[in-house]
């Protein structure tokens, strides 16, 4: 049998980018994915023969444009996307927000609040390059810091204006925005990143940093990214195959991990549900941090405490997804009748109160009457996704439309119907257009792809999981309690989304560990 | 222009509450000439006891005390200025069909826990000792000068914190972090006690129990002690009145003159310095420093001649969030009412508190009302019955109610609170009722406080009871004005209240930090 350096549990994007980096600095990976498929929530799946949606993840904006490079995703077929419309918010009176990737074509068009955008949009720019470069490395050690590495932390970068950081990151988005811009429909279009793929409200404080953090994955902009790869996002999970590969890393599919085994407090390896058992010095997981700990590690390691302090960390997704097969491209009224504002991220966020409204229903576990959405309609800039096989019902298709839905329950048959009705209201007919559609709720979340309370971030993106104490004080930088186990998904600094940097950084921290340095 | 007397002061302090007369007596107390003006014919600002009904006397706003600084008490001899405190002797969560009653009494509250939950019953006894750690981390804090971002003080916790036991550290940083539903609800299932005790953390800050942040205003209600004892409240003894009262008398036993009924309309300037105070009489006073307590929108918004601030100074001081989200109901009763889910005769619960936070649930929908910009249909009410222990409040057999309620918006989406004032304390008296049907019969006189009028009364902008909300943003190095401390950008102008570190709640700490800060500048 073949003797492995490392095991990644998990082959999402991050354990992908994990496999790869520790393969290309010459360690022998294995990776070991449940599924049948690699990429987790980075997928492209057939609605119907022929017709492919983005199962969850749609945009691919914030991949760190580093990992790309290190890993030659370009010379492993992926390709980006990037319209020039970044985001489209209409309201119910017709009008619409629009934000382009261009900020000057955001202000022509904003009127009053136009300088005041360009001037946000030029402050944002200054803390995201700050952020951008405390996301890119590995938090500071809390658990036993020197003076030094507080300040290194406090101070972000010595240039940087650290106070103003420390002012608005722990802010409450509503009042963020609220300083910044008098018209309630900007507030919201730009607010709404502030509280998407969380449970928050945007009046609770941390959401301004949960939006900054955001804008920090990508240009910098206020205008958030909006990037598609070519074949939907499991175009990058494939090219991430192919790196994998390429630095001499296996990938077994449908080989689910039941337990990470050790030799006292030295981790030796995993056993499958199958009753195999795979041998490595080196165990890296993927998983969220609950199912890591509370599911995979010997209780006996983590002690009542810990475990304790792992089955409180906070993971109730309330954002669920809904991907619809249609006949023809909706007609958003606000549009004009211009189909190209719908190349980006079109915006169901009309206003603040909506927002607030929208997120309430998440604090009782209860569905939003009208969710906030994001949705986009990939097949307009990648007509590659409809490529209909056979007359049947897939032949009707023309476009394909993915929405992200907030706040939903753990489970409801409503949900579907809700965002059609919400949808109606500014696309009307486009209820008339579906002609397949699929659901996927929290509880599809955790069941299909695993994640703890099917939260797509793996724990809840909040200030008291942030950074240096994501997911645990004391285990934020990669290794967990068991000596050679590692954590390398979105529950692990900085966070989830399709950045592959907590991927990075744990292959960073098992090359440190090695005394191995990261080659790219 | 100006006519009457121009007197000669070292210092002015703008403002009796308590924090201004702490500032005041300490001035006093180094040998400084100090005049304290206040707009009111009463001193103490919200720390006041005014006879509103005929015998009975009302704490009008603020209502029980904790946070006051041991070494205030001690400094200015306020025991032998006539401060004495009673101590607050437990919680009563009512039920409609049972009750959580936590008493002083350790093993009684802990078998009362065993009778909800054997496993909340051991982990109160960790969650108090962890509790009063941290109250013992955060204390140095408080009389601290928060500097910029990465000043000494900065440094100072940074080391304190690295020598912190890891699950201390742990628990600091979620304190500083979480909501205070998600923080109790980690170490308790019962639901009466997850509300009761993180109702705590939605005090004077439009946030719910589910909103991050208010894990933070929870410790700052347990930095609280009473003769050393933590997370004890108490009554003094003649109402909050009495305290300023006490320090009163110590600032003018000092030396210090306090005038009331002297209404500040503007701090002068000459030359970008500070000159004086012109009163609403026309008198000028003048006096090369001066300390307000009043907030910080008031002090550099309205006192301030507009263009004397920066623009970047300016709008630092309009982004300041005051949001009251409090009311006040002050009863006199002919008796006390009586709390149905208690066994008939039992008297003891009127020692201390009783808490209407059935469950986490109904205090974030009290919330919800309030962000719908409208009182709480159902609202967190938090009373005492300070006649209980202190007799000389009210008539003999006749008692004072005292109910602190959350959540009433000083902006409402409807109407005014000159016409919804009623209708507030008429949902109050029958939230109570609820509990205790015989209230509205005992009802001989209701004062309702809304935010409106705390700000009309007390100055207080928007009603915040802290002179600004407890945001994480708004505090230490934040509050109120980024790295500022007590100083503000007009050389010789201070600010002494509860708009700069540590904050709200009658502690004295901002006026005694801010005379340190004033004495230090004199000396230079």
């Amino acid at each position: 049998m073949k003797r492995f350096d490392a095991i990644v549990i998990g082959a999402g994007h991050n354990g992908l980018v994990c496999a790869a980096y520790v393969g290309l600095a010459g360690l022998r990976a294995l990776v070991l994915e449940r599924r049948d498929v690699v990429g987790g929530m980075a997928e492209t799946s057939e609605i119907l023969p022929g017709v492919r949606v983005p199962t969850l993840a749609h945009t691919v904006g914030r991949l760190s444009a580093k990992v790309g490079r290190d890993l030659r995703l370009r010379s492993h077929g992926l390709a980006f996307i990037e319209p020039s419309v970044r985001v489209f918010a209409p309201r119910p009176d017709g009008g619409a927000t629009v934000l382009w990737g261009d900020a000057n074509r955001t202000v022509a068009g904003l009127g009053a609040d136009g300088t005041a955008y360009a001037a946000a949009d030029q402050t944002v720019r200054e803390w995201a390059s700050a952020l951008a470069e405390l996301m890119a490395r590995a938090p500071i050690d809390l658990a036993a810091p020197s003076v030094g590495d507080i300040f290194s932390g406090l101070r972000l970068r010595a240039r940087t204006p650290s106070a103003d950081l420390l002012r608005v990151m722990p802010m409450a988005v509503r009042d963020l925005v609220g300083e910044w811009f008098k018209s309630d429909a900007l507030q919201a279009a730009v607010a709404a990143r502030g509280v998407l793929l969380s449970g928050l409200a945007p009046r609770m404080p941390g959401t301004a940093g949960v939006l900054l953090t955001d804008l920090a994955g990508n240009d910098g902009g206020l205008a958030g990214q909006t990037v598609f790869a070519r074949g939907g996002p499991g175009a990058v999970s494939a090219a991430l195959a192919a790196a994998v590969r390429a630095a001499g890393g296996q990938i077994r599919l449908g080989a689910a991990v039941t337990k990470v085994r050790r030799d006292g407090e030295q981790a030796r390896g995993v056993t499958l549900e199958s009753g195999e058992e795979i041998d490595a010095p080196i165990v890296v997981s993927n998983l969220d941090p609950r199912t890591t700990l509370l599911d995979l590690v010997d209780p006996e390691v983590l002690g009542p405490r810990l475990g304790w302090r792992a089955a409180n960390i906070r993971a109730r997704g309330v954002t669920a997804k809904v991907n619809l097969a249609l006949s023809d491209l909706p007609a958003f009224a606000a549009t004009r009748g211009d189909a190209q504002l719908l190349k980006g991220r079109v915006l169901i966020a009309p206003s603040m109160r909506y927002l607030d409204l929208a997120m309430r229903p998440a604090k009782f576990g209860a569905m939003a009457e009208q969710p906030l959405l994001e949705l986009t309609i990939p097949s307009l800039s990648d007509p590659s996704l409809v490529a209909p096989i056979g007359r049947g019902k897939a032949g009707k298709v023309k476009h394909v439309m993915s929405v992200i839905v907030q706040a939903v329950p753990y489970t409801s048959r409503e949900i579907g119907d809700v965002v059609i009705s919400t949808l109606e209201e500014y696309a009307p007919g486009v209820g008339a257009l579906v002609i397949e559609r699929q659901v996927i709720t929290p509880r599809d979340i955790e069941r299909d792809y695993g994640a703890s309370g099917g939260h797509p971030m793996h724990a809840e993106v909040a200030l008291d999981q942030f950074y240096a104490w994501r997911p645990l004080h004391g285990y934020g930088r990669y290794r967990m309690p068991l000596r050679g186990l590692y954590l390398a998904g979105a529950g692990a600094h900085p966070g989830g989304g399709l950045t592959g940097l907590p991927g990075r950084l744990a292959a960073q921290a098992v090359l440190d560990d090695r005394g191995r340095k990261v080659k790219a | 222009m100006v006519s009457g007397a121009v007197n000669r002061y070292d210092a002015i302090v703008i403002g009796g509450g308590h924090n201004g007369l702490t500032a005041a007596a300490y001035l006093a107390r180094a040998g400084k000439r100090v005049v304290v003006l206040e707009k009111r014919k009463i001193l103490g600002g919200a720390t006041v006891t005014e006879e509103i009904y005929p015998g009975f006397k009302f704490s009008v706003a603020s209502y029980v005390v904790s946070l006051l600084r041991p070494e205030i008490i001690r400094e200015l001899d306020l025991v032998r200025h006539g401060l004495t405190v009673l101590p607050v002797d437990g919680t009563l969560t009512p039920l409609d069909d049972d009750y959580l009653w936590r008493v002083d009494d350790h093993g009684a509250t802990v078998r009362e826990l065993r009778r909800w939950s054997k496993r909340d019953a051991e982990a109160y006894e960790e969650y108090a000792v962890l509790m009063a750690e941290m109250a013992r981390f955060v204390k140095p804090l408080l009389g601290e000068t928060p500097g910029r971002v990465g000043s000494n003080p900065w440094a100072a916790l940074a080391k304190r914190f690295a020598a912190l036991p890891e699950s201390q550290q742990t628990t600091f940083i979620q304190l500083l972090t979480m909501s205070s539903a998600d923080f109790v609800s980690q170490w308790f299932e019962t639901e009466p006690l997850r509300a009761t005790l993180c109702a705590s953390g939605i005090i004077g800050t439009f946030l719910g129990p589910r909103s991050p942040g208010s894990a933070y205003v929870l410790l700052h209600h347990y930095m609280g002690e009473v003769d050393g004892e933590y997370r004890a409240w108490g009554l003094p003894v003649g109402g909050t009145g009495a305290i300023s009262g006490a320090i009163g008398a110590a600032a003018r036993e000092f030396g210090a003159e306090i005038r009331t009924d002297s209404a500040v309309a503007q701090v002068t300037t000459r030359g970008g310095k500070t000159s004086g105070v012109l009163l609403e009489s026309g008198e000028e006073i003048r006096a090369p420093v001066v300390l307000s307590s009043a907030d910080v929108r008031v002090t550099l918004g309205r006192l301030l001649e507009s263009g004397t601030l920066g623009e970047a100074d300016a709008a630092a001081v309009s982004r300041y969030k005051f949001r009251g989200s409090s009311a006040k109901v002050n009863f006199a009763l002919s008796g006390l009412p009586t709390f149905t889910c208690l066994p008939a005769g039992t008297t003891d619960v009127y020692r201390g508190m009783v808490s209407i936070s059935p469950s986490i649930d109904y205090i974030e929908r009290a919330y919800d009302d309030a962000v719908d910009g409208r009182f709480s249909r159902e609202p967190y009410v938090d009373m005492g019955f300070p006649s209980f222990v202190d007799p000389s409040v009210a008539p003999p057999g006749q008692h004072v109610m005292a109910c602190f309620v959350q959540y009433a918006p000083y902006e409402l989406a409807e109407g005014t609170w000159d016409e919804q004032r009623e209708a507030l304390g008429d949902t109050v008296q029958k939230t109570i009722a609820r509990y205790a049907p015989d209230l509205s019969a005992k009802v001989l006189y209701r004062q309702t406080v809304t935010p409106l009028d705390i700000e009309r009364t007390f100055g207080l902008t928007e009603g915040n009871i802290f002179q600004g909300e407890l945001l994480l943003e708004q505090l230490f190095s934040g509050r109120p004005l980024p790295g500022a401390g007590y100083a503000t950008p007009v050389p010789g102008l201070w600010l002494c209240g509860s708009s700069t570190h540590p904050g709200g709640a009658i502690s004295g700490a901002p006026g005694r930090n801010a005379a340190r800060e004033v004495l230090k500048s004199m000396r230079r």
